[in-house]
């Protein structure tokens, strides 16, 4: 369901895609996938022009760093983002995840300590939720903040997060206590990263961004660190979680690979690519649905993990696809002199994985489908 | 092969030389980086296989299949195909790689001109059976100068090079034209049945670690959703394996070939799915399986155009 947009919106579109067109934004995009082996990009500098319009956060408002402007807004601008190839980890994490969770359940002083910043490019966050054991089961993490004094010196170990390096600081989820029910006892703290008691070790992986081991190992919080209250960081997560599942990014990708799969698709292939762009046009308007929710201010939980899974499904699946009807050049890395389409199929190929996992991963979707619209015992 | 060959060469790739084989040919990613032990390792590989008669074996498939399952990635497929073509005493005992090329090629004087795209270990074979595209499959000797190449920069990151023979003289016709689309057709059970010893062994790790990883307070592969999957792709692999060890598996070689490539790249992306972030690792398999999967499941053509070549080829 797409929502009408107004000739507002349709313009803001238009300057957002004249931006990210101009010759110095594509070559910034294009170097920074081909950066040395090993090194990946943070904040660019279309990241920073972004958001020195107030279009990166658009939807905060202006005294943090935003333009004031709806949901709506913002998912045009994430859109046309993934669309031109801009690199949107640092975006997602930083702005999507943990702004948004800050701008939702911050206190005032946290809001103008962090959103400004992040609003405007200046810095940028990740999360610290999964650990080596401890993935779609969250509620059973091991991190423990310790009591010291009014404050707490936090103890475990994060991993499988990204751009922890780039990060300014983390949204990071420990327990506080213990008790029968795991879920109860997790607090969320604003951790800064750039500190002693904290180490960052790379975990090189399948996709072009490496993911991070984060050891904390002490590191001292306080009061003014916890986001919501006290050991009620599950009733945070619940209500932040399902705002970035609106699909929009994976839809994005998807419609991402497909353009360049048409240009470069031999003759032949056509129905399986009808088949593709029917899929991903689904999973656009299953995408944009949540959007329009979160617009009216009725999110949807199971729009939400519908639009996930239909979504993230789907680019992987096209990203699968490319390998099948191009064969093996499209997994040329982007500095393979006889890539084609910059890279972007071998790119897609290995990150495709991943997006049926991150964000909640597919069983989860399918299990929350299962429970909450057929009403299957859980 | 006679049963007993095969059990010796599986018994050749046993617990501590299994896991330097999957990765022997996996060279990371890096500016300039080199390939470590890895060529060492392939050259003790192939005199260990060659040593074990593979060359000499009757029943390839049941070799490819278990190279598969190994991950093995060498010569040795590529070299039973031009075996069928080339007689044994001209090539002795000697490595060759298939380089097949779309573009017409031509041949002067005795020598051929021709660009190939993804040969595999072009940089260690001492020859090269050029066929497609051109006048007839010639076998011609590495190392003459006029040979170029360079490796590609790839997912699978593995040994795969483009090469461009410019002017390099043909040692040998390896047969006729129209005995390559025989050899083609061998080839390509052979490299379907490979696929079906890959994806077994993908779905080995998968299973493992849906036996052991937790959540929820009891492993993975007690939920349904999961066991049900890994069970389904069992019975895909059954089904798949029986059709390349069909007796007429070759007069549907195309067909057979597609349908092998379909379920690795199924089996290895599941595989994905069930390790979770944990599969995404370099120091787990599961990614080694994926990327390796994407590469040889297209390496003798798409499955589109093998289709299209299959349905074409009953006119």
């Amino acid at each position: 369901m797409m929502p009408a947009f107004t000739p507002e919106q349709d313009g803001f579109r238009e300057e957002v895609c004249k931006l990210l067109c101009e010759d110095a934004v594509r070559a910034e995009i294009a170097q920074s996938r081909r950066l040395p082996y090993g090194e990946e990009s943070g904040l660019l500098e279309v990241h920073r022009r972004l958001g020195k319009l107030g279009w990166l956060a658009i939807n905060w408002p202006e005294r943090y760093g935003g333009s004031g402007a709806t949901i709506v807004e913002k998912a045009i601008l994430t859109e046309e983002m993934i669309r031109h190839g801009v690199p949107d980890n640092v975006h997602s994490l930083g702005i999507d995840i943990v702004g948004n969770a800050i701008h939702l359940f911050g206190t005032e002083e946290q809001k103008q300590r962090f959103l400004p910043g992040l609003a405007r490019a200046e810095i940028t966050a990740n999360v610290l939720f999964s650990e080596p054991d401890v993935g779609s089961d969250l509620a059973s993490l091991a991190t423990r903040a310790e009591p010291d004094g009014d404050h707490w010196r936090l103890h475990g170990r994060k991993i499988y997060n990204m751009k922890a390096q780039h990060s300014d600081f983390a949204l990071c989820a420990a327990r506080t206590s213990t008790g029968p029910v795991s879920f109860a006892g997790i607090t969320l703290f604003l951790v800064p990263l750039r500190s002693m008691g904290v180490l960052i070790e790379p975990v090189w992986n399948l996709s072009e961004e490496r993911f991070d081991l984060v050891t904390l190992d002490g590191i001292r919080v306080g009061p003014e660190d916890v986001l919501g209250e006290v050991d009620d960081g599950w009733q945070v997560l619940g209500k932040v979680l399902p705002l970035e599942r609106t699909g929009l990014d994976h839809s994005a990708k998807a419609e991402r690979t497909l353009a360049a799969l048409r240009e470069h698709a031999p003759p032949g292939c056509e129905e399986r690519l009808v088949e593709l762009e029917t899929r991903v046009r689904a999973a656009r308007l299953l995408a944009w649905r949540c959007v329009a929710n979160l617009h009216e201010g009725r999110p949807d939980e199971v729009h939400s993990a519908t639009a996930k899974w239909y979504t993230s499904e789907t680019a992987k699946e096209v990203a699968v696809a490319a390998v099948e009807l191009l064969g093996p050049r499209a997994l040329l890395d982007a500095r393979d002199p006889a890539a084609i389409a910059e890279g972007v199929f071998d790119a897609g190929f290995r990150e495709a994985p991943g997006l049926t996992l991150a964000q909640g991963s597919s069983e989860i979707m399918l299990f929350f489908v299962a429970t909450s619209k057929l009403g299957l015992p859980s | 092969m006679t049963a007993t060959q095969i059990t010796e060469i599986a018994g050749f790739f046993d617990e501590e030389l299994a896991p330097i084989v999957r990765r022997m040919a996996d060279r990371p990613r890096a500016q300039d980086a080199d390939d470590g032990d890895g060529r060492e390792v392939r050259a003790m590989v192939w005199e260990g296989l060659v040593g074990l008669d593979a060359l000499g074996a009757p029943d390839t498939v049941r070799l490819a299949e278990l190279l598969g399952s190994v991950l093995y990635q060498g010569p040795l497929l590529d070299t039973l195909t031009a075996r069928e073509l080339v007689p044994g005493d001209v090539l002795g005992q000697e490595p060759v790689a298939l380089a097949v090329t779309d573009e017409p090629w031509r041949e002067r004087d005795g020598a051929i001109s021709a660009r190939c795209s993804f040969v595999g270990f072009a940089a260690e074979v001492e020859h090269f059976l050029v066929s497609g595209g051109g006048p007839g499959p010639a076998l011609v000797r590495a190392g003459h100068p006029s040979i170029t190449m360079r490796r590609y920069e790839e997912a699978g990151r593995g040994e795969a090079y483009e090469v461009e023979f410019a002017g390099t003289p043909v040692a040998a016709w390896a047969g006729s034209a129209t005995e390559w689309p025989a050899a083609l057709a061998g080839a390509r059970v052979r490299q379907a049945a490979y696929l079906v010893g890959l994806a077994q062994a993908a779905l080995d790790h998968a299973v493992e670690h849906a036996r052991t990883r937790r959540q929820f307070g009891q492993p993975i592969g007690r939920f349904q959703g999961v066991a049900f999957r890994l069970s389904e792709l069992s019975m895909h692999i059954d089904a798949t394996r029986l059709l390349v060890h069909d007796p007429g598996a070759t007069a549907h070689a195309a067909a057979c070939l597609a349908a092998a490539s379909d379920l690795a790249r199924t089996v290895t992306t599941r595989t994905m799915q069930v390790n979770g972030a944990a599969g995404m690792r370099s120091d787990n398999d599961a990614q080694l399986y994926y990327r390796r999967a994407a590469y040889e499941s297209v390496r003798l053509g798409t499955p589109h155009r093998l289709r299209r070549e299959s349905w074409d080829g009953r006119r």
